[in-house]
């Protein structure tokens, strides 16, 4: 065992794989610097460019675009009050008015520093963690991944739009989408209306970056997204004090950065919650916890440090769902399973025994991105402070001609465009009318499982379905799952009736 | 339109998609059964059966909140009136959509290059760039790099 681990630590170290875990934070912190674009977005951009790299080098690039998308979101934040992603919206309470006082450099710094703390604490979590879990994981059969499945998206569904309904359709809808292409039993083409081009299934990459980049892209043109160079109007003060964190200020704030990364990690391992979820759950109750709540939202450190080390802490978080049962925690992780099918793994408990080298590596990676991450931060700071000044006029046409070219690099397919285009004018009409993506995206990526573990159960018990009945975890899952369907649907008629 | 008629018109146009599903697409382009393992149009049916269900609960909550308000108020309140955020704006859809989708037959037409610089051209225009040098600079830079990348670094048949 020692060999694998060792093993897959060098395989993490090999220069090729470090170039990319670094160029994956730089692309991460400048994507996620930019107003509007996201990590996710990031994400589903550079699937493709993936496509060129090893199955290390790629994990690592992503893992590193991701991490770097979560402190990037707090530079427009701090020096904007424009956070870049969601997560970074309670990291402004506090960085913008720090910025205010000439204080920014130090509010980043602050960012940067908490940032790399909850990032660090959910990968050693997911480390200690994973393993045992999937151990434990490898117990369920496939009634149990179904009845999971099943609850997972119906959670999902659930908190990511205001309307079970609306997010419960959605998630469907992307179980149909996943079901075209070859049926797994008798490998015959289905709903490909006669298309050959859809015989091989949709991939990943075409939905990611219509739905995720280029819908969004056009909803943001909308709103017309003209501030021509949004002039940074922040002074940086030369003092010392107001520049850098001293050891003592940090070391001042270790209970709040546990606290805030503890949340973090249990937020980012619950499908459906999500990075916003946490650092707006850390940062309330740090406040809560202050002898001095009012000052909370002046420019207060604790604030920062919560916020951004909850929203970093769920990146290892969302991690071991994915790891331990295949099932992802937010829209970053469903991506990453993309890109792990994409490289020929499929995750889930079997991958600690099949790819247990490549898991090692990948962890491997997640410690290379932190420090990473910590070094790009405090060497670039200033530079990257630059990309939010960047014109829209100029960024968003850049970011529309990669989203297709993009598409088409994944297998050099002009159709793929088109799918891509399809799915962005769906997402566009799905945004509009509040029907969550992110479910469906979700609903896509985890349909072949579902499938699969339907077609088992179905199969195995001679189409008896009530196998279930002798098997008492699956049975609690499907509980929990009808319970939060009826719950909600019953609350949605409840109020629709009382209005 | 109110959010309510919105609403139902999308719920609506959902319940009769799912059962046109049911009835006609999901036969007539799945495999039959092949007496084996389970049915290639079980997922659909299920999938597109709890579509189905769920947009005529939908409906129906929404007929009887309808009904009730009807019957205590018989304005509809301001607040169900659709927010202007969610408001489709076709014009400007498809002004970013149809460069887009001729770009491909474009390139397959003139090349890579010219007509990636002539999309990027129009695109700028499209999103408030006025200023020609920089949009110049813009489409042959990025049009010319991703080119060099792709070509000769990653080997890419162009279109």
């Amino acid at each position: 065992m020692l060999e694998v681990i060792i093993a897959g630590f060098i395989d993490a170290l090999h220069p090729l794989s470090l170039l990319f875990v670094l160029l994956g934070v730089i692309a991460g912190v400048i994507a996620g610097a930019i107003p509007g674009i996201n990590g996710p977005m990031a994400i589903a951009l550079c699937i493709p460019l993936s496509y060129y790299m090893s199955p290390v080098a790629a994990i690592g690039f992503l893992v590193g675009l991701n991490k770097g998308a979560f402190f990037g979101g707090s530079i427009s934040g701090v020096l904007l009050n424009t956070p870049g992603t969601p997560e970074a919206a309670a990291t402004t309470w506090d960085g913008y008015p720090l910025a205010l006082q000439g204080r920014g450099e130090k509010a980043l710094r602050m960012a940067l520093y908490a940032s790399v703390t909850g990032d660090a604490f959910s990968t050693i979590v997911l480390i200690l963690v994973a393993a045992p879990l999937a151990t434990v994981a490898l117990y369920m059969g496939p009634p149990e991944i179904f009845a999971l499945i099943c609850l997972a998206m119906t959670i999902i569904a659930g908190l990511g739009t205001q309307s079970i309904l609306r997010g419960l359709i959605a998630a469907a809808l992307g179980v149909l989408v996943g079901s075209i292409g070859m049926e797994p039993v008798s490998a015959l083409p289905r709903l490909t209306f006669d298309l050959y081009q859809l015989e091989r299934g949709i991939s990943l990459v075409p939905i990611g970056i219509g739905m995720l980049a280029f819908s969004e892209l056009i909803i943001q043109l909308e709103r017309r997204v003209k501030q021509n160079g949004s002039e940074c109007a922040i002074s940086f003060s030369s003092k010392p004090e107001d520049r850098f964190i001293s050891w003592k200020e940090y070391r001042g704030l270790t209970k709040t950065l546990l606290r805030a990364s503890i949340a973090g990690t249990v937020v980012g391992a619950l499908p459906g919650l999500g990075a916003p979820v946490a650092s707006f759950f850390a940062y309330d109750q740090e406040k809560k916890r202050s002898k001095t709540p009012e000052a909370f939202g002046t420019g207060k450190l604790e604030g920062i440090a919560a916020s951004e080390s909850a929203n970093s802490a769920v990146v290892g978080g969302s991690l071991i769902p994915l790891f331990t049962l295949g099932i992802p925690g937010n829209v970053a992780a469903a991506l990453l399973i993309g890109a792990f099918v994409i490289h020929g793994m499929i995750p889930g408990p079997l991958m600690f025994e099949q790819n247990a080298q490549l898991i090692y590596a990948v962890y491997g990676s997640l410690i290379i991105a932190n420090i990473f991450l910590l070094g790009v931060g405090r060497v670039g700071l200033k530079s990257f402070c630059k990309v939010v000044q960047m014109p829209a006029a100029i960024l968003y046409p850049m970011i529309i001609f990669t989203c297709i070219v993009g598409s088409y690099l994944a297998e050099y397919s002009v159709f793929d465009v088109s799918l891509m285009l399809f799915f962005a004018f769906i997402a566009y009409f799905m945004k509009k009318f509040d029907f969550n993506h992110i479910c469906f995206i979700i609903g896509f990526i985890l349909a072949p499982i579902w499938e699969t573990s339907l077609q088992q159960v179905i199969i195995s018990s001679q189409n008896n379905l009530f196998m279930f009945f002798t098997r008492p975890v699956a049975i609690i899952l499907m509980a929990i799952t009808f319970y939060v369907v009826i719950k909600s649907i019953r609350g949605s008629f409840k109020k629709a009736l009382t209005v | 339109m109110t959010l309510r008629q919105r609403d139902n018109l999308i719920y609506g146009g959902i319940a009769l998609g799912s059962v046109a599903f049911l009835v006609w697409v999901i036969p007539a382009y799945t495999p039959p059964y092949p007496g084996y393992g389970v049915s290639a149009s079980l997922l659909p049916n299920v999938t597109v059966g709890i579509i189905l269900a769920l947009s005529v609960l939908a409906l129906i909550r929404n007929i009887l909140s309808y009904v009730l308000i009807k019957k205590n108020k018989p304005e509809e309140s301001p607040s169900a009136v659709a927010n202007p955020g969610d408001k489709v704006y076709l014009w400007h859809l498809a002004r970013f959509m149809i460069p887009c989708v001729l770009l491909m037959p474009a390139m397959k037409w003139a090349g890579f290059i010219p007509a990636g610089i002539a999309f990027m051209l129009l695109i700028q225009f499209l999103c408030g760039q006025r200023k020609p040098v920089t949009m110049v600079l813009v489409a042959v830079g990025l049009v010319g790099a991703l080119f060099a990348v792709m070509r000769y670094g990653l080997g890419v048949p162009m279109p």
